[in-house]
């Protein structure tokens, strides 16, 4: 120990400076404790007020404060979950003084501060709406590659479904249902104050799967994350945040000396094979013959894939510097064969005080990302869904199962990603109660998509193919305030009034080259082609205003706050100028006046507020497009123009109640909303007489309702042992409320439907009909024409089912063993929606009929009467038939998507500090972890999570799945130490 | 070490700093403006400051013209008996006429199903070349201006041919196919300046209206220009391709498969930039066939149909690697063997040589008119019925694939859902929403115009499945049905 801390000093002398004042110094040290039940704490930060020093306690909650100043000082202790502690202590020259220290637990984090959708820092005491906030703490070890792996199961109301297993795809997220019909639902995400990439679509599609850009944001070094879902807590955001804001902040180091983390993770990761039925099913006759075995897709397509991670950073810094600075490398090779990810990044963050007054914040952070892929969903060059549903040999054109495979496998789609992303900050105070901010920062991500398609590979043209598609995205943001806090002389009564401006600009430039018909193989260059063509698109978008935001505060528990802000955007159409976003919100401390039993802190709370959503950058204008025919340029309309385009509005109307019961020991959250969405942009039809196709009009109205519960319970909180339980539910309730005069029409492929009536309370009487859920399921299904009991016809029907989950939940679970051992588990589930099988579609085609051979274990369910045996059709007269085809009776493919996922499992051990002296560590940890461990799911054949089939950047809803792999199980081992 | 010391500003310079700043802040800001954008498409202010408008546009024009012809070839096709749809690519219900609807066969969902749009198109961008482009540039060739006429009377001729009331102005009222073949005949004869097509084009719209004379007498003028004219403008490779192809060649599916006596004719199009004819020389003799065995003289009208013959017959032939297996939706097998000899109907002979050997390299096929008909098959013609249900036999194999067949057959698509639900005047129900199909088209069973026996005429389905069965009888043979209910427009 010793030794230890001489170790200590010496770091510490190396940072700080130290010789002559050695001698005026003291130590001061001790242990942090949970004051219920006297349990260690470890990673509270224990600071001394303006000195600069500081440290993190380790497993047993220690702390050693070296070379502290003679004299009275204040140390401030603060950990996530409990309330901060401020102590005076009064340190002697050469000696040693131990203050043991007790924190609180709490349940609701009342005094947290919180400054997402704020004009200026805030307690979550006095905020009118819900805002989430993830601390490190929460998955810093976890199994998680991106942003929303970190956010599922985490965030009550989030809907966060993924791809697929493949690498560079990203989940579409939602909050609070879908509040639009042409815009992704994705939350506009800022990295320290900067707006960055979050499109879900910014490579070719390759079959369905996208390269999202969510793929490479960071999840290392993030301190804290807020998340707000729309509404009032959006409104400061003005016409960019109708689908909520998630705003991260990386680490910008704290003060003491340098602490080095290091850590290295080794894993697998094994395909999830739940609804692969591989070629027993499949191809019988082939297996039968003893050509393959009955596991051939197993036995020769699938793989253990691995996974190692390296990560070394160092932080710390002075009172007046602060830094933060790592670096990783994620290394992938993946559960199918060229589907492997390599991942590099590093970043730094700084906070420096250049003054007493003056504070310069900085982080950048650069990304390479490189990835291979496959072929998958709609794409009839997908190996998995070829073998899956039986037209592997057709769709070659070879004689067997492995020439099929070597075929299948012959292109390449790689992706290479390279992110930077640059944040600068300065804060000023500028009199006592009168502050200034300002931040600029950029996003620059560019991806090059290279898809090869050797010569030899399809059967219909054999020639080759390459093509390469690059994309530059630039986003620059701008966000500066004043703000203006106030006090009267009692102290009753607080203001804070902030004015600001905030906005951005969004350049987006793609070029495609393509390339077909090659004479020799090995050329990865388009341009050899015998045919090449090439194609650009180029977005360029600005959108920004000013706001106003006032936050009253009486007797401490009554909080009034007020604001708007005034848009203006390069979207809108030209007769519009600007647009008005007002909010209001008010909480009060319920439990401040009115004692209830077992109840320590209420907090009720009520919002209302505006957001937008801009419309296509350039929807407002009349255009005429042409390409090439014939070798000339052959212009025809394009955009018929619309003068009046404004943003889609969403007003949110919100109540809720923030309670801490039986000592702090148990949280509860409840909020319940309605979002209305007013002027939604549907695309207007023209009438095809006048040769113009659809407009972006502000015609139609969205309506989403809903609830979200969190719970959080400690359930044991003894000094050697701890247990938590939390649990989050949400339910949304969407659906159209007026179609604006416009035709139902589809989104998101021709099944899916926007309509006005959905469900009719009398049959066929359209009065009592309701608008539907977004993309409500509208699909053909047998009828019966002459109403003899037999279907003998088809018609295109509204299954009552939708696409996006209209439940879901979390759960999660936390045991501490003396302190030094950690185990977790997350475990979430959505459902209410419905999913739709594509491969069985595919399947029938080579008559198999997946459901019915899987459910009804003959390839004749009718005959055995069996509930999912495909439809049969029969004559008008009542002869049969046989089966219908596909195409009208597509509702036999529609299933309940209900799932639920084991998310997470880790297991983390902290080893004794003997042992991680030994190395003269400051800490030793190792850890198991495990994601995606369990499945469970309604229907046997579509992962109800997996978004599948997307196509472009517009609105997305998922659910519609060819065959598609659920995203890895995943098992890592690691050890992180810290110096 | 006191917190001042290290500030960057001493106290006095403070103020001094940010004010500069702030000068600087302003006049970066107008240097680099971030509100401004610009749109990459053309706008409307853009086509002002175009020179010559009117030359611009023509190139716009004839790809749409393009897009036309695919879309209505498609549709019609797959509509009418001569192709069946076995596949993905365009849906299933369009291959039974009475099964369409205003939503399903002119959605645009594919560029194979908008056949009311492409039209509709057409005639719009046609409309703001002549009326709005044209009067206000003065560097406008007439060439040009006759040009764009010849794509609006085109287009106006498709809209009276495929469907039977459609709108021809925003907000403005079903109008009959008449009146739009009336419209038709206008702008062709304004358009005669671009070529004996539009002569062409007018002899079909006058059969349409059953103007025999009038018909016969833009025949002969195309005859008179050339006797075995040829209008059959490419399509573009890379970025506006002969959509048929795709369906007949380019998808793995092969989804139009043609009927089994129409084999040998197929696929036609083998290329992408393969072109479909708009008009032929053999078109015009068989209009004056028709015309002169709707007056009674059969002599004349068996003369013309040699005549068509014999120019089909000096079209030339593509030699094409076929590697289409003739599959149904199923997988099972369609006939796909010379050996296979094929009746029209229960009461006809069978007939050899209609169907080829596939898949095979090097197969010969008539890729601007072909016929199973020959000099001495017309020349053994008997009565006036005989020389009818030849003609119509003649007009579906010479003009396979050009999309005359729906009309022939007598069926009149509904005009686009989107057109009914946005124009006021318009309601379901009215003229124009709902399909027409004569009582003639067999309805039962489902597909009955496509229909054949036996289906199984090969022992299996794998690639090389052996032939078991080779005389194949249709279900239908329209032609006759044709005859019987004296189809043509100048009875």
């Amino acid at each position: 120990m010793v030794k230890r801390i001489a170790a200590l000093a010496a770091l510490h002398a190396l940072t700080v400076g130290a010789g002559p004042a050695e001698a005026q110094t003291g130590v001061v040290q001790g242990q942090v404790l949970d004051g219920a039940s006297g349990r260690p704490l470890a990673n509270a930060q224990v600071l001394v007020a303006g000195s600069g020093i500081g440290q993190i306690t380790n497993s047993s909650g220690r702390y050693v404060l070296l070379n502290v100043p003679a004299g009275e000082h204040v140390v401030q202790v603060t950990l996530i979950g409990y309330e901060g502690v401020e102590r005076t202590v009064s340190a002697a020259a050469g000696q040693t003084l131990t203050v043991d220290i007790e924190l609180l637990s709490t349940a609701i984090a009342l005094n947290e501060i919180v400054v997402t959708g704020v004009g200026a820092e805030t307690t979550r005491r006095a905020l009118g709406t819900s805002v989430e906030v993830l601390s490190a703490d929460d998955f810093e070890l976890a199994p998680v590659q991106s942003i929303d792996q970190v956010l599922q199961g985490r965030v009550a109301g989030a809907t966060i479904s993924a791809t697929s297993a493949q690498p560079g795809t990203g989940s579409l997220i939602n909050f609070r249902g879908v509040s639009s019909v042409f815009s992704p639902q994705t939350p506009v995400i800022y990295v320290d104050g900067v707006r960055v990439d979050n499109d879900h679509a910014t490579a070719f599609g390759t079959g369905g799967e996208q390269s999202s850009a969510l793929a490479d944001l960071l999840v290392s070094d993030i301190e804290r994350i807020e998340v707000t879902k729309g509404g009032a807590a959006s409104t400061l955001y003005g016409s960019d945040a109708a689908t909520g804001v998630i705003q991260i902040f990386t680490r910008k180091g704290t003060p003491g000396a340098p602490r080095f983390t290091a850590r290295v993770e080794q894993g697998i990761e094994q395909p999830e094979l739940w609804n692969i039925l591989d070629t027993r099913l499949i191809f019988p006759e082939r297996v039968e013959s003893g050509e393959v075995a009955e596991t051939f897709m197993r036995d020769n397509y699938f793989q253990q894939g691995s996974v190692q991670s390296y990560y070394a950073g160092v932080s710390g810094g002075t009172a007046d510097v602060t830094y933060s600075v790592s670096g990783r490398l994620e290394d992938r090779a993946g559960t199918q064969p060229k589907d492997g990810s390599t991942n590099y990044n590093l970043r730094g963050g700084m906070q420096a005080s250049l003054s007493d007054n003056f504070t310069l914040e900085f982080s950048g952070s650069f990304v390479r990302h490189n990835f291979q892929r496959l072929y998958n969903g709609a794409a009839i060059n997908d190996p998995l869904t070829t073998f899956e549903v039986g037209d592997a040999l057709f769709f070659s054109g070879a004689s067997d199962l492995h020439e099929a495979l070597r075929i299948f496998l012959m292109p390449d789609i790689d992706e290479a990603v390279n992110r930077a992303i640059f944040a600068g900050g300065l804060s000023w105070n500028i009199r006592e109660g009168l502050s200034t901010r300002l931040k600029v920062g950029v996003d620059h991500r560019t991806n090059t998509q290279r898809v090869i398609q050797p010569i030899g590979f399809t059967v219909d043209d054999p020639t080759g193919e390459i093509t390469r598609r690059d994309r530059s995205f630039v986003s620059v943001s701008m966000d500066g305030g004043v703000t203006h806090a106030w006090e009267n002389a009692d102290g009753w009564l607080g203001s804070t009034l902030t004015v600001g401006v905030q906005g951005f600009r969004e350049d987006m430039s793609l070029i495609n080259g393509y390339g077909r018909t090659f004479a020799l193989p090995g050329t990865n260059d388009f341009d050899a082609a015998a045919l090449i063509s090439a194609y650009e698109g180029n977005v360029e978008m600005f959108n920004g205003g000013a706001y106003l935001d006032e936050q009253l505060s009486l007797w401490d528990k009554v909080y009034l706050g007020g604001g708007f802000r005034m848009d203006a955007g390069s979207s809108f159409g030209d007769n519009v100028d600007f647009e008005l976003y007002p909010k209001a919100t008010a909480s009060y401390m319920l439990s401040d006046d009115v004692g209830i039993p077992l109840v320590d802190d209420v907090k009720v709370r009520a919002a209302y507020g505006q957001t937008g959503k801009f419309p296509g950058a350039f929807s407002k204008d009349r255009t005429f497009s042409a390409l090439p025919f014939r070798g000339e340029s052959a212009p025809r309309f394009a955009n018929p123009g619309n003068l009046e385009l404004r943003p889609e509005k969403t007003s949110t109307i919100e109540a809720g109640i923030d309670a801490a019961l039986w000592s702090d020991r148990i949280g509860l959250n409840a909020t319940f909303y309605e979002a209305r969405t007013t002027d939604a942009l549907f695309r207007v039809p023209r009438q095809p007489v006048t040769g113009l196709g659809t407009q972006q009009e502000n015609v139609g109205e969205i309506l989403n309702r809903g609830v979200e519960l969190a719970l959080n319970a400690q359930l044991v909180n003894h000094r050697v042992l701890a247990w938590s339980l939390g649990g989050t539910f949400a339910y949304n309730d969407n659906r159209i409320a007026d179609m604006g005069g416009v035709p139902d029409f589809s989104v998101g492929g021709s099944q899916k439907r926007v309509t006005g009536c959905w469900m009719m309370s009398e049959a066929g009487n359209e009065d009592t009909c309701r608008g539907g859920p977004i993309g409500a399921w509208w699909v053909t299904m047998p009828s019966d024409t002459n109403g003899d009991g037999l279907f003998d016809a088809s018609v295109r029907q509204f299954t009552g089912g939708f696409p996006t989950p209209d439940k879901s939940g979390g759960v999660n679970t936390t045991i501490s063993v003396a302190n030094d051992l950690i185990i977790f588990a997350l475990a979430d589930w959505a459902g209410g929606h419905e999913v739709f099988d594509w491969g069985s579609v595919w399947a029938t085609f080579n008559g198999v009929y997946r459901r019915e051979l899987i459910r009804c274990g003959t390839e004749d369910g009718a005959a055995a009467g069996c509930a999912y045996a495909f439809p049969v059709q029969y004559n008008t007269d009542g002869t049969e038939r046989g089966r219908y085809s596909q195409s009208n009776a597509r509702n036999a493919f529609v299933y309940d998507g209900d799932y639920f996922k084991l998310r997470e499992v880790s297991v983390r051990y902290a080893l004794p500090e003997g042992i991680a002296g030994r190395i003269n560590a400051d800490r030793a940890t190792v850890y198991a972890s495990g994601r995606n461990l369990w499945i469970w799911s309604r229907n046997a054949l579509v992962d109800g999570e997996l978004n599948g089939l997307t196509f472009g950047s517009g609105l997305a809803l998922g659910s519609e799945s060819s065959i598609t792999l659920s995203p890895n199980r995943t098992f890592r081992l690691g050890v992180e130490v810290v110096f | 070490m006191k917190k001042q010391n290290m500030s960057i500003f001493g106290t006095g310079g403070r103020s001094v700093a940010v004010a500069l700043l702030a000068v600087l802040a302003v006049a970066a800001c107008d240097a680099i403006d971030p509100t401004q954008v610009n749109n990459p498409t053309t706008t409307d202010d853009d086509l002002a400051e175009a020179t010559n408008p009117t030359e611009a546009l023509l190139p716009g024009l004839r790809a749409q013209f393009a897009r036309m012809i695919n879309a209505y070839v498609v549709a019609a096709e797959v509509i009418s008996d001569n192709y069946s749809i076995h596949g993905t690519g365009i849906i299933v219900d369009m291959d039974e006429p009475h099964e369409v609807t205003s939503d399903l066969v002119n959605s645009t969902g594919t560029s194979a199903s908008g056949v009311y749009w492409n039209v509709q198109e057409l005639r719009a961008l046609a409309d703001f070349v002549i009326n709005d482009i044209a009067p206000n540039d003065p560097g406008a060739p007439p060439a040009l201006v006759a040009e764009a006429h010849y794509y609006r009377g085109m287009a106006f001729l498709t809209m009276g041919e495929v469907f039977s009331n459609v709108p021809h102005e925003e907000d403005g009222m079903p109008q009959p196919s008449e009146t739009a073949l009336t419209r038709a005949i206008s702008d062709l004869q304004a358009g005669t300046g671009f070529g004996p097509q539009a002569n062409a084009a007018l002899a079909r719209a006058h059969r349409l209206l059953g103007d025999a004379g009038s018909a016969a007498s833009a025949a002969n003028a195309v005859l008179g220009a050339s006797a075995d004219f040829l209008f059959a403008p490419s399509y573009d490779e890379q970025f506006l391709g002969n959509t048929p192809v795709a369906f007949l060649v380019l998808r793995a599916l092969q989804e139009m498969q043609p009927l089994p006596r129409l084999d040998f004719l197929d696929p036609k199009y083998t290329e992408r930039d393969s072109p479909i004819p708009i008009a032929k020389a053999e078109e015009m003799h068989l209009i004056l066939a028709e015309a002169a065995l709707a007056s009674g003289n059969v002599g004349e009208a068996r003369s013309h149909l040699a005549s068509a013959v014999t120019v089909a017959k000096s079209r030339g032939m593509v030699s094409f690697d076929d590697i289409d297996e003739r599959r149904n939706a199923d997988l099972s097998l369609r006939p796909r063997s010379e050996e296979i000899l094929i009746r029209s109907d229960a009461d006809s002979p069978y007939r050899a040589g209609l169907v080829l050997n596939r898949p095979s390299d090097g197969l010969e096929i008539p890729y601007i008119s072909g016929t199973s008909l020959s000099a001495d098959s017309i020349a053994g013609l008997g009565g006036e019925n005989e020389v009818w249900h030849a003609l119509w036999l003649a007009r579906q194999e010479i003009l396979l694939l050009e999309g005359r067949r729906l009309a022939d057959l007598g069926i009149k698509l509904p005009m686009m859902l989107r057109e009914i639900d946005q124009n006021d005047n318009i309601a379901e129900g009215d003229p124009g929403t709902l399909p027409i199909v004569p009582g003639y088209i067999p309805q039962n069973p489902r597909y009955a115009m496509d229909i054949y026996t036996p289906l199984d005429l090969y022992d299996g389905v794998d690639p090389g499945a052996p032939l078991v069965k080779s005389e194949v009888t249709m279900h239908v043979d329209m032609n006759k049905v044709l005859v019987a209910n004296n189809a043509s427009p100048f009875n």
